[in-house]
């Protein structure tokens, strides 16, 4: 027996590595309702922890390689950027003073859209918070295509938080652990989102393939979808928010599998092959620090304003209103009003009686006095009578010339 | 192409390296799998724990320890993606014990034989790889042949640069 084993005990240590390993994979595996194999999306206790443990073995020296590569870089780029940079200071300060302002108001217009969204019953979600950290490693094959991320737990990550760029969506956070946490890529082959053709409203999944490219499935195939078109986020898988950038159309390509579908390929909106800082959502719920609560309450003041001016305009415009004649006389009763006179087919309305007549009022007999000015005249009211061209005499016109 | 048994190759011609080697060119490697893809991109055609794990296998010339260290490699590997741990370790487990198994009967001083054998070894992993998890576990994870290739070249290229290198810090009696 022992002669047996020192012959065969390297196959042996072979044979039971395998069969340990091919168990521990039969355990991670399950086979869904379709009769497909697919891995546990939540790794058990054990796996968990060898994933730890590789993490805690990986992590420091990627850390430390990163962290050299970052400050070698600001070193060039801060020697670079030295000219000039006390003007760009300043006029950046000029901007976030007033993208301060702007955001309060914003961040209100915001707040009342929720509002109405809520009203309306929708289920869209804002961006409040988010949280930079940098991507630090890789899984180190094509077939994962997963990367890491320098701040995990300890930071208030948690998993199934998006990541983004200015750019576009990146992915998702999968599994977090104290210091890092592992994020699934967009293009990775078993991840998933919800998009939506910016152009055409036509929503699809994302995902990516084999060679690392974004694809959107199980569309119907449509010729109103060309290269070119964006695709946003269309906010219904509870990862990333409504609306944020995932690409464009770079070609259609007809489904191998099912005849009427297509396959949308797109071209990334982030450069998911060079990621070095990303933001993380960590909340879609606002949480003003004070700075920005104190901008918001500027932002508030000034609306309520601007609010009190216009209504004095308003106030003013009405009051004018009221003291400038009108068609309507409130003397005469409803049926007596000029306006309902239908015997006049354009009724003007009788001139108004002055307080003071001169000579240049309808109707009145200019008179002239002795010292060459005009006479006051009666306050008796003028007869239609007198209404006689009796302004064609000039003589009166001119009393200058006789005295 | 040198032939000798086996018996006298492994008593004659077994290497011996410094303990932290064994720690730290493997950690190394493992790091740099995961670091230097975000550097490259799509062109990080390489698996530097297979070329680790091989070379070890090579040297020592001892199935046991080929197989062990393949298993732990490979593990690791699987533990930095986000699939099944095992996959990898399955396809380095055997891989480790194959290049230990050759390494005792074929000549492998020769860059041409040790080039070859990484190339080839490099394939045949990939193979196990698709095995595993396609036939064993059924899972439908889509691996293009010709990224495979490049692979294999990559490794076979990163072994004719770092086997030597490897070679000078072995102990010589």
């Amino acid at each position: 027996m022992e002669s047996a084993f020192s012959r065969y005990r390297n196959l042996i240590v072979l044979f039971a590595l395998l069969v340990a390993q091919i168990l521990g994979l039969a355990m991670q595996v399950r086979r869904t309702g379709e009769g497909i194999s697919t891995a546990n999306p939540k790794d058990a206790s054990g796996v968990r922890l060898i994933r730890l443990w590789a993490q805690l073995l990986v992590a420091p020296p990627e850390r430390a390689i990163h962290s050299t590569k970052i400050t070698a870089v600001e070193l060039w780029q801060n020697y670079i950027d030295l000219r000039q940079v006390r003007r760009q200071n300043q006029n950046l300060q000029d901007t976030i003073d007033r993208l301060r302002l702007e955001q309060a108001s914003l961040l209100e217009d915001a707040r009342q859209g929720q509002r109405l969204q809520a009203l309306l019953d929708f289920q869209h979600r804002y961006i409040y918070s988010t949280l930079a950290a940098q991507a630090i490693g890789s899984s180190g094959t094509d077939q994962s295509r997963v990367f890491y991320l320098d701040k995990g737990s300890n930071y208030g990550l948690k998993p199934d938080m998006a990541v983004i760029t200015a750019d576009g969506i990146v992915g998702k956070v999968r599994e977090v652990f104290p210091r890092t946490a592992q994020v699934l890529a967009i293009n990775d082959q078993t991840s998933g989102a919800g998009v939506i053709l910016a152009t055409t409203r036509i929503r699809g999944i994302l995902t990516g393939n084999a060679d690392g490219q974004l694809e959107i499935v199980g569309i119907l195939a449509d010729e109103r979808i060309k290269p070119g078109e964006k695709v946003l986020t269309a906010g219904g898988d509870l990862v990333f928010p409504r609306g944020l950038p995932v690409g464009e159309v770079e070609k259609v390509v007809r489904d191998p599998d099912r005849d009427a579908f297509i396959d949308v390929i797109l071209k990334p909106a982030a450069h998911l092959g060079s990621l070095d800082e990303v933001l993380v959502i960590t909340s879609t719920e606002p949480h003003l620090s004070p700075v920005q609560q104190q901008d918001l309450a500027t932002s508030e003041a000034v609306k309520g304003d601007e609010a009190e001016a216009i209504k004095d305009q308003l106030k003013a415009s009405e009051i004018m209103a009221e003291r400038l004649p009108g068609l309507i006389n409130p003397n005469l009763p409803p049926d007596q009003q000029p306006l309902l006179d239908t015997s006049k087919p354009n009724p003007a309305a009788p001139p108004p009686q002055p307080l003071h007549p001169d000579r240049f009022t309808p109707g009145a007999n200019p008179q002239t006095s002795p010292d060459g000015e005009d006479a006051p005249n009666s306050a008796a009211p003028v007869e239609p009578q007198s209404a006689k061209p009796q302004t064609a005499k000039p003589q009166t016109a001119k009393p200058e010339r006789n005295p | 192409m040198s032939v000798l048994g086996a018996g006298s190759r492994r008593e004659l011609e077994i290497r011996r390296y410094p303990l932290l080697l064994y720690a730290l060119v493997p950690l190394a490697s493992l790091v740099l799998q995961a670091w230097l893809p975000r550097v490259l991109g799509r062109y990080a055609w390489f698996d530097l724990p297979l070329v680790v794990t091989i070379y070890f296998a090579l040297g020592r010339r001892s199935p046991i320890q080929g197989t062990v260290m393949g298993a732990i490699m490979g593990l690791l590997e699987d533990a930095l993606t986000h699939h099944a741990i095992g996959i990898n370790g399955v396809a380095l487990t055997v891989v480790g014990f194959v290049a230990a198994s050759l390494g005792v009967r074929v000549a492998v001083e020769n860059h041409t034989i040790r080039l070859a054998l990484i190339f080839l070894l490099s394939l045949f992993s990939s193979a196990i790889v698709i095995f595993t998890s396609r036939v064993l576990l059924g899972l439908d994870l889509d691996l293009h042949w010709f990224a495979e290739l490049l692979r294999a070249i990559g490794n076979s290229l990163i072994a004719m640069v770092l086997f030597p290198l490897l070679d000078r810090l072995q102990i010589r009696e």
